[in-house]
């Protein structure tokens, strides 16, 4: 007899997710070991108890997205640390053209300011981005309702938004 | 009229149709630069992030292609998972247990309610109540410590005295034993007992040894075995009133009881009046003894040691009255009627009792399950609590996580 969330459903989760939870999990704790340790928790947690899983709820990327964010909350709260931001800046040495150029100013801009942002506003932008979850699915694994999981999400990417503007307008002057 | 529109309406407005938006251009079902923005934006924060290790990936996913993800062992410390279903067992195992420990004296009363209750016979008592006296009740009663400060011998035979206030029962009991505080009361029963007709002297023993193990002793005995005829046997017990109903609870396990009935006899009268007629005589020979001191003449001195010498066995008759009152309500009489039966299997496994038995078993289930749920439910409420106030109180942890920057 075949579980709602079996052997194969996992199978497929994992390599759907296993990046983008490390992803998720790197930027908002900044260090890599830490979050290969929260991708792995967070695969074990979502392993162990996948027959509780009610796709009524949400889907198990939303699930797993939302095991994650605990296990990298409770990650950062046991090492009082505050992340780091200055993510990997090398990847992008080998550049050839105008766009790549381009494209790499823009990123920039963007990482610069995801910093500006607090670290709470951060996190939504990156479980929105990297968890690709609905507000729903994101009002459940922050534990807020839609409505105000929406709000949120619009007051955030307004800010990131921004401040993005204003880096562009500062490095024009 | 002016009308004045709500102003956070058309901002909710704007910001439903803003989250519209750019979910419509996140699922790639939008068009245009602004969709584009967003699809960029959203690109562009997932291009930050370091790409998983090769190394990290490969070792994870042969971990999860061999159902070891269990045995991953992540560098964090990761404390175990709280398991619900222990502390619920270990809640019900507590719950069973104290209902065992509260139903466990109460079984051995029921039992033997249960055993009179069996006789299906009821009777009405006029001015004594119920007839039975439960062995608890009368142990820790005033009359009871008063019995055990006579310290009145079983051994002795019973008198059963008159008196026009005492009622009197010989019919069978009903069923609902009690003891009425600050009366003596007289305890005695009736059982027939039926076996098979080769168990009649092997039962007639084993009521004997059961008597004398109770701390009573057989007052007589006539044990009467034909050979291929039903015998029988009559057995004349006395025992301690207290341990009256485990003595019947204990003859129903022995065989099974054909007839049963207990009596109840209120001697209180009778007790106070012998005691009265001590305190009399008592202060009789106070008074006689202050008078030969008094006494001058050798008239009046002879003449007092005379009636001295009557009182002296005036209080002995007395002394010996009440004993005799005390011993008949420590003592019960039980009157054991061994039938041998040719249609009583020797152990006693009949329909009836097996029916009976099973009433007795079903009770007792539904007893222990009642007492359970009132253990259970409000400990559940409290672990539910406290389940909700540890998971509301770690998420409030996790977010103030977020606050450290």
């Amino acid at each position: 007899m075949s579980t709602a969330f079996d052997d194969s459903a996992f199978d497929v989760l994992f390599r759907e997710c296993a990046s983008d939870v490390h992803a998720y999990a790197i930027s908002l704790l900044g260090d890599r070991s830490a979050a290969e340790d929260v991708t792995a928790l967070a695969f074990e947690r979502v392993y162990r108890s996948r027959a509780r899983l009610d796709r009524g709820r949400g889907t198990p990327r939303a699930w797993l997205f939302a095991v994650a964010r605990n296990a990298a909350l409770d990650e950062l709260r046991r090492r009082r640390r505050n992340p780091n931001f200055d993510l990997d800046e090398d990847r992008w040495g080998d550049l050839r053209s105008e766009e790549e150029l381009e494209q790499v100013e823009r990123r920039a801009t963007v990482r610069d300011a995801l910093a500006c942002l607090p670290l709470r506003e951060r996190e939504l932008v990156l479980l929105k981005f990297h968890g690709q979850l609905s507000n729903s699915e994101l009002g459940r694994a922050l534990g807020i309702s839609e409505s105000n999981a929406g709000t949120r999400l619009h007051r955030v990417l307004t800010h990131l938004r921004e401040h993005c503007l204003e880096l562009d307008q500062k490095e024009v002057a | 009229m002016r009308i004045v529109p709500f102003p956070r309406h058309d901002d909710e407005s704007v910001e439903q149709a803003w989250l519209i938006e750019l979910e419509s251009a996140l699922n790639g079902d939008a068009d245009g630069p602004a969709a584009d923005s967003w699809r960029e934006l959203r690109d562009d924060v997932r291009a930050l992030a370091p790409p998983i290790a090769p190394d990290f990936e490969q070792r994870l996913r042969a971990q999860i292609a061999a159902r070891g993800v269990r045995r991953w062992v992540p560098r964090l410390r990761v404390r175990p998972p709280a398991r619900p279903a222990i502390a619920a067992i270990a809640c019900v195992l507590c719950a069973a247990l104290v209902a065992l420990v509260v139903v466990a004296p109460w079984r051995s009363a029921q039992g033997s309610r249960e055993a009179t209750a069996q006789s299906g016979q009821v009777d009405e008592l006029g001015t004594s109540g119920p007839i039975t006296s439960s062995p608890s009740a009368a142990a820790g009663s005033p009359v009871a410590k008063h019995r055990a400060a006579e310290q009145v011998s079983p051994s002795a035979s019973t008198a059963v005295g008159s008196s026009s206030s005492e009622s009197s029962s010989a019919e069978p009991s009903s069923n609902a034993p009690a003891f009425a505080p600050g009366r003596v009361q007289q305890l005695g029963a009736s059982v027939t007992l039926a076996v098979a007709p080769t168990d009649v002297q092997q039962t007639a023993d084993r009521v004997s040894r059961l008597v004398v193990h109770d701390g009573g002793f057989v007052q007589s005995s006539h044990v009467q075995v034909q050979q291929g005829s039903a015998g029988e046997a009559n057995l004349m017990l006395k025992l301690p009133s207290e341990k009256l109903n485990a003595a019947l609870a204990s003859l129903e396990q022995i065989a099974p009881v054909r007839e049963e009935s207990q009596s109840l006899q209120d001697i209180t009268n009778t007790y106070n009046a012998a005691r009265q007629r001590l305190s009399d005589v008592e202060a009789e020979r106070r008074a006689l003894l202050h008078a030969l001191a008094d006494a001058t003449t050798e008239g009046q001195i002879d003449s007092l040691r005379e009636r001295l010498a009557q009182s002296r066995n005036a209080l002995g008759g007395a002394h010996s009255a009440l004993a005799a009152v005390s011993r008949r309500a420590s003592t019960a009489e039980v009157e054991v009627s061994v039938i041998g039966n040719a249609h009583a299997p020797s152990e006693g496994l009949t329909l009836h009792r097996g029916l009976h038995d099973a009433g007795r078993v079903l009770t007792l289930v539904l007893v222990v399950l009642l007492i359970a749920a009132t253990v259970l439910i409000p400990l559940a409420l409290v672990l539910l609590a406290l389940v909700l106030a540890g998971r509301a109180w770690r998420r409030h942890r996790r977010e103030q996580a977020l606050d450290t920057q």
